[in-house]
């Protein structure tokens, strides 16, 4: 009997200190990330069975379970994955909007100055320290795209290094993970019992992984967790880790795409869009989504402001009295921007022999007196499948199609992106380029040598002068002779010497054309031919070759000339207070010389500035409310499963007294022994 | 509903760190009254701060240029109104000259001062301005504008080596405006004669002698510009080219003194001169009488009447053989017409012929200098119409100016009132967290173990 009281006793005794070890165990791991607090479940000892009835035999302790909740957790996990991208996402994007948010580091306030200097410059284009001002705010302009480009830049370097890192994350976490599944295995199948905190453990390694890349998981039968990441690619299966690796795009060998290495020991490249979640899907959408669109903005307003610029400056005439009219050689600089031309980039994937694509802007088309590109922020993929040939702008997935590259330029004559292409050879069949006709643009713009050497040979004046005859008895007055494109072709025969005769102007050039108003241009078969006289009518000396609309050098003559009058055209030597060409240098500031004339420079860069604050405002509120979500999920989760110190309070000293009670019991057992030995 | 120790914790620091993160936003705000911390706080009002601060800056860029076209035009102005001042004291000379009791030292002593007139002239079309380059040399700011011609030019006293350019500022987004005036314009191509056509005395018969009567001709008027033009653009078949001249010839037909009209053109060098042939039947003169510019017959004898809505008054009594040239008018310019003046000062009269001749003369350059004057106010009042268009831009531009500050200042600006307001909310609230997080804190059941 009494060794029965004594054997229940120490059941009581025994569970009691096993409820106080788990007690301590749980204030101990208060602060243990990922851990669930632990109780034990005590079941009573079957009774034995005497005449009156089953006599208890205390207790046991069947198990110490972790309050743990696998829907609870997974919902953490999903959570935190989304959180980790929204968050590292806004992070990125709020690096763009701070490099933008400063007006002083923007592009804004270099680009008005050196408007301001161009227009100070029109007023004295013949005074040298004007003109170095000039060049010295044109370099700056260009660093200010420059240094911009390479911000951008530095940006995408480090989102490629979080990536890296972030891949090694996770192959760190899976292969955590893997040893773990084998712990768990191991321990659980020699005992029968569950491996809470090698559980615990694993599930915060599981937790810790969704922060850097959605996962979804299976508990296999034997313990172990099976993570999976992608569109259900394995990462982790028992206790074996597959690695995820960087390895250049295919597509665009310049950037890293993620890939994971088969146990083949190939590298199978993941497809972007399927590696959501966490902060590396954070990382990847912000490449793709945000940062690539603003580098190309930012190249599409470098590349439009440098190509508009330099088709205006090389119509005009530098202060050596140069121009597109001097003699060769000379040292005329045209161009005051250099810029790199448009990137194509073949994929690795090409068939052998694959010819060599290059791109080229096109000359920026007139207008208003300015010009204007077709330049988009969009790449482009080029790609042939052997009979057709394929150009998709990547953006909208507009697609443009033709036998040939040179079709596709036709294609493209009609509907302009501001770019041809050139192939050495046809294309190959299942080869592809991807054209980003900007991305470098903002990177490589630079101030011409030659201009920045001489200030001299920035062409400020307009190339062609205008006069009446001093012998006109008329009324008649010529405008001053504005250059288009090509004049250069319709003045080679200066000076034209005009005469009003009965009703026309003679004396043009023989074998010129010459346009009214824009007209179908007429040619000039002899000096007596006359073009009929309309005052006030634009003129347009279109050159030997006819082109449409008519480009060349236009004037008008107004008035009532008599016969014999005389307009004379010539060069502009000598005309150091001509600031002509740098007044319409000057008026590109204001021009719609972007996106096929609808944006100037700055609007075009307030849309950047706007579209990265929009994006970054959204994401901010986008990761808030993610936020919010992980917290909530939290919440449920640690309501559940965490520990609450005062409830350990209330346990120590339910399960202290619980242990005094089988203590006493213990003493009443020794003392009945002790009443029995007494009687002895 | 179950709470753990840590969600006690966690959620306290999470909504103190909240607490805080608003309040220095707010401060940053107040500390450096812009609303807009980055594009993100408001996407659309930051891109339209960019792109009203550049409207302002180009407009503040053309107020500068508004200022400096008015500079310009302002010295363009001052020295119109030396030239004008100039001419009008040669004018003065002129007038002076005519008088009969002038012997011919005094207009030696004339011819003297309008030498050095002519000087000063010159002197002024080489003006530069504040940065050196020449005011009246178009677009060729380095280049001396005028200078005395060589000895064997019979038609020029100064050759103008600028051109006709026009040195624009832009002064309005769709607006530029010259700041210059054209030598060329203001010196050199002014009408000489009445604007349409020149008159003078051509001398008697086909010898070098002086008209020998008393008939003095007038500047003439158009009384019709449009047959004028036509007659000159083509109605009237001039027997050539170049050099056209009407000549009226006076001779006494039947003792009463007539006058009949002839065309005096010839065709260009090197052919050589015709003989002028009679284009009118020849008209009884009464002196003082209006001369219309109407022929009657034409070579080659057709009898086709051009009339060229233009009349010319011969006053006096001419001699017979007298006769009167009118040309075209071509231009001249004011150093030609001083030139011109200076000689014929200079020049000593002996007989009363030659006194009426000089009369004449006289005359006939007065009508230059007044043209030359009429140039030279046409210039000052387009110069003048431009200065007040700036005035008027310049003020616009500051009215603007202000408007765009005020839209600025709405984009971007805190509003004070507001932000101090949820600036001390906040406060309160973080007070209140971190007062209920440290009452929190302290209850645990351990403290009563």
């Amino acid at each position: 009997m009494a060794s029965g009281l004594i054997g229940t006793g120490l059941t009581g005794l025994h569970a009691a200190q096993l409820a106080l070890q788990t007690t301590e165990h749980n204030i101990a791991n208060v602060n243990t990330p990922g851990f669930s607090r632990q109780r034990t479940l005590q079941v009573g000892n079957p009774g034995v069975l005497s005449g009156s009835g089953f006599i208890g035999q205390g207790t046991r302790v069947a198990t110490v379970e972790r309050m743990y909740d696998q829907f609870l957790s997974e919902q953490v996990n999903r959570a935190q994955a989304r959180a980790s991208e929204m968050t590292s996402y806004h992070e990125q994007l709020a690096q763009i909007d701070n490099m933008l948010a400063d007006s002083a580091t923007g592009l804004s306030p270099v680009l008005q100055e050196f408007f301001q200097v161009v227009q100070q410059a029109a007023a004295n284009p013949g005074q040298l320290a004007v003109r170095q001002a000039a060049v010295s705010s044109a370099q700056g302009l260009a660093a200010r795209y420059r240094s911009l480009g390479e911000q951008l830049g530095q940006i995408a370097s480090g989102v490629n290094k979080q990536i890296t890192t972030t891949v090694e994350g996770v192959n760190s976490y899976a292969e955590q993970i893997a040893a773990l599944n084998q712990s768990v295995v191991l321990a659980e199948a020699s005992t029968g019992q569950p491996a809470n905190d090698l559980r615990d453990t694993r599930d915060q390694l599981v937790l810790n992984l969704n922060k850097l890349i959605k996962t979804s998981t299976t508990v296999a039968a034997d313990g172990s967790l099976n993570v999976f990441v992608g569109s259900g690619q394995q990462l982790v299966v028992g206790a074996r880790a597959l690695t995820l690796t960087m390895t250049p795009s295919a597509a665009d060998p310049n950037t890293l795409a993620v890939g994971l290495r088969t146990a083949a020991g190939t590298i199978q490249e993941m497809p972007e869009k399927l590696l959501s979640g966490g902060s590396l899907g954070g990382l990847l959408s912000f490449r793709r989504e945000s940062l690539s669109p603003a580098i190309n903005d930012l190249g599409r307003n470098a590349a439009s402001f440098a190509l508009t610029f330099n088709a205006q400056s090389a119509l005009g005439q530098d202060l050596l009295g140069q121009s597109q009219l001097s003699a060769t050689p000379n040292s005329f600089a045209p161009n005051v921007f250099n810029l790199f031309p448009p990137a194509v980039t073949a994929s690795t994937r090409n068939p052998a022999g694959s010819p060599l694509v290059s791109a080229s802007f096109v000359d920026p088309p007139p207008f208003k007196g300015n010009f204007y590109t077709d330049l988009g922020s969009s790449d482009y993929r080029l790609s042939s499948d052997g009979t057709t040939v394929t150009l998709t702008r990547l953006t909208d997935s507009k697609v443009w199609t033709g036998a040939d590259v040179g079709a596709i330029n036709t294609l493209l004559a009609a509907d302009p992106q501001g770019f041809t292409l050139a192939s050495t050879a046809p294309l190959l069949a299942g080869s592809s380029y991807l054209v980003q006709p900007v991305r470098d643009a903002a990177r490589g713009i630079t101030v011409s040598p030659a201009v920045a050497a001489d200030p001299r040979l920035l062409a400020m004046a307009g190339p062609l002068r205008t006069s009446s005859g001093a012998s006109n008895t008329g009324s008649g007055a010529i405008s001053a002779a504005t250059a288009g494109s090509g004049f250069a072709a319709a003045a080679a025969a200066l000076p034209i010497a005009l005469t009003f005769q009965a009703g026309g102007l003679q004396n043009f050039p023989v074998g010129a054309r010459v346009s009214i108003d824009g007209g179908a241009p007429v040619l000039i078969a002899a000096a007596t031919d006359s073009v009929p006289y309309t005052s006030g009518a634009n003129i347009t000396l279109v050159g030997s070759v006819a082109s449409t609309p008519p480009a060349g050098f236009s004037f008008t003559i107004s008035g009532v000339p008599n016969n014999g009058d005389t307009f004379t055209i010539s060069r502009n030597t000598g005309a150091t207070a001509d600031g002509r060409n740098a007044l319409a240098l000057g008026q590109l500031q204001t021009q719609d010389t972007m996106s096929g004339k609808t944006d100037s420079f700055l609007d075009s860069y307030a849309q950047l500035v706007s579209s990265a604050g929009s994006r970054t405002r959204q994401m901010e509120v986008r990761a808030e409310a993610q936020q919010a979500m992980l917290e909530q999920a939290e919440n449920s989760r640690e309501s559940f499963s965490g520990v609450n110190l005062d409830e350990e309070a209330a346990n120590l000293i339910r399960y202290q007294q619980a242990y005094q009670a089988a203590a006493k019991t213990l003493q009443v057992a020794s003392s009945l022994f002790d009443t029995i030995l007494d009687l002895l | 509903m179950r709470i753990s120790t840590n969600q006690i914790y966690g959620g306290a620091a999470r909504s103190i760190e909240r607490n805080q993160s608003q309040l220095v936003r707010l401060q940053n705000q107040l500390s450096t009254n812009r609303r807009l911390l980055s594009p993100a706080d408001d996407p659309i009002a930051a891109a339209r701060a960019l792109t009203v601060r550049q409207n302002r800056e180009v407009s503040a860029q053309y107020g500068e240029n508004q200022q400096e076209a008015s500079a310009r035009l302002g010295l363009v102005d001052v020295q119109l109104t030396a030239v004008g001042d100039l001419l009008q004291s040669v004018r003065s000379r002129v007038v002076q000259a005519g008088n009969t009791i002038l012997a011919d030292s005094d207009r030696q002593a004339m011819a003297a001062e309008l030498a050095t007139r002519f000087d000063e002239l010159l002197g002024i079309a080489n003006s530069r301005n504040a940065d050196g380059e020449y005011l009246f040399s178009g677009h060729q700011g380095a280049t001396v504008p005028f200078a005395r011609s060589a000895a064997s030019s019979t038609t020029a006293a100064a050759t103008y080596y600028g051109d006709d350019g026009l040195r624009s500022l832009q002064v309005g987004p769709s607006q530029q405006m010259a700041t210059n005036v054209a030598g060329s314009e203001l010196f050199m191509n002014i009408s000489d004669g009445n604007g349409s056509f020149s008159t003078s005395a051509l001398g008697n018969g086909s010898g070098s002698l002086p008209n020998q009567g008393t008939g003095q001709i007038d500047p003439g008027s158009v009384l019709d510009p449009q047959k004028w033009r036509d007659a000159l653009a083509g109605g009237f078949p001039w027997q050539g080219a170049s050099n056209r001249q009407l000549q009226i010839q006076f001779s006494l037909a039947g003792g009463t003194l007539s006058y009949q009209l002839f065309d005096a053109s010839t065709p260009p060098p090197p052919a050589a001169p015709l003989t002028p042939v009679a284009v009118s039947t020849v008209l009884p003169f009464t002196p003082g009488q209006a001369i219309p510019l109407v022929t009657t017959t034409q070579p080659p004898a057709t009898p086709v009447s051009t009339d060229f809505g233009a009349q010319v008054v011969v006053k006096g009594t001419p001699a017979a053989g007298d006769t009167f040239a009118i040309e075209p008018s071509t231009n001249k310019s004011m150093f030609q017409t001083v030139q011109e003046l200076v000689d014929l000062l200079r020049t000593p009269l002996g007989s009363s012929t030659a006194r009426s001749d000089f009369i004449g003369k006289l005359q006939q350059h007065l009508v230059n200098v007044d043209q030359a004057l009429a140039n030279v106010s046409r210039v000052q009042s387009t110069v003048g119409t431009r200065l007040q268009q700036l005035d008027s831009l310049l003020s616009a531009t500051t009215a603007i100016d202000i408007q765009y500050q005020a839209t600025l200042s709405a984009l971007e600006d805190v509003d004070y009132a507001q932000a101090i307001s949820d600036f001390m909310r906040q406060q309160a609230t973080l007070e209140a967290a971190k007062k209920s997080f440290t009452a929190i804190s302290d209850l645990s059941l351990f403290n009563y173990l």
